[in-house]
């Protein structure tokens, strides 16, 4: 994220940002820790480091900007960091995941998935919610982002330290993944796909 | 609004792909001109229009059933305490 110039906030101040502009955000930020941890205990550590964290650094903090992001991005930053860190699974994207972007095969798949609306109808939340939570968590992210939270590509990519161009990508890639596993969940549910 | 100025076209004027309209719109990047577009193309595109409504009722899904986790009750209130206990 831009560097943005040290603030000067009183004592009063930096209570103020905290419950104004930072707590307001508590529900959203709960849920991405959750659906980043999977564990809620995990999922409320996280959260409370984070919000420490940005009291602590509250100071880097420019006062009516986009708190949202930039708690996503500390909430982000200390799941890496501590979190990750404890699971021996490296990361499954595959990094070569803008190359292989808009090539012939992947445009043919998007358009002819076999997965069908009124399959989807029946689906009563838990499969959509398990779908997600199966995905690798590089995908997962970005689904959070971009269809929980409304988070733009620019605002995406900062949080993630990442390209426009891989944001878009990934997301793509994320989207085909999940489709494939609501086809799992859908013909397990006997919809037969043509 | 006439289907042959696509404002999905960057300035490089490279013809677009159905994929990259339809993620433009999902991904809540398009403009309003370039919704309008996307949905009169849907008019005469056929696999659009399914991969559309399937992509949107997922994105819709997603948002109804996967956010909104209670926040555990005393986890606010520990927070402000330690934050206080900081400052």
């Amino acid at each position: 994220m831009e560097e943005t110039p040290r603030q000067k906030y009183t004592e009063k101040e930096k209570v103020e940002v905290f419950n104004n502009e930072f707590l307001p955000h508590i529900n959203s930020m709960y849920n991405f820790g959750y659906r980043l941890t999977l564990d809620e205990d995990d999922a409320k550590d996280l959260v409370q480091d984070t919000y420490l964290k940005a009291y602590r650094f509250i100071e880097s903090f420019q006062k009516g900007t986009n708190a949202k992001a930039w708690l996503f991005r500390i909430l982000k930053n200390s799941f890496i960091n501590d979190y990750r860190k404890k699971s021996k699974e490296p990361s499954k994207v595959d990094y070569q995941e803008v190359e292989s972007y808009y090539n012939s095969d992947d445009v043919d798949r998007q358009i002819t998935t076999d997965l069908r609306v009124e399959s989807l109808q029946d689906m009563i939340g838990d499969e959509i919610s398990n779908a997600l939570n199966s995905l690798d968590v590089d995908f997962r992210t970005v689904i959070i982002l971009c269809d929980l939270e409304g988070f733009k590509y620019d605002e995406m990519a900062k949080i993630l330290d990442i390209p426009i161009g891989t944001v878009r990508s990934r997301l793509h890639r994320a989207r085909n993944l999940l489709k494939d596993k609501l086809s799992v969940y859908a013909k397990k549910m006997g919809y037969k796909n043509p | 609004m006439s289907l042959l100025d696509n404002p999905f076209a960057g300035s490089s004027g490279n013809k677009i792909s159905c994929l990259e309209m339809l993620q433009a719109i999902l991904d809540g990047d398009a403009t309003e001109e370039q919704q309008q577009y996307f949905r009169k193309h849907m008019d005469e595109c056929l696999p659009c229009y399914k991969a559309h409504e399937l992509d949107m009722q997922i994105k819709q899904l997603l948002k109804t059933k996967c956010s909104g986790n209670p926040v555990p009750a005393d986890l606010v209130e520990k927070i402000k305490r330690q934050v206080n206990s900081i400052s």
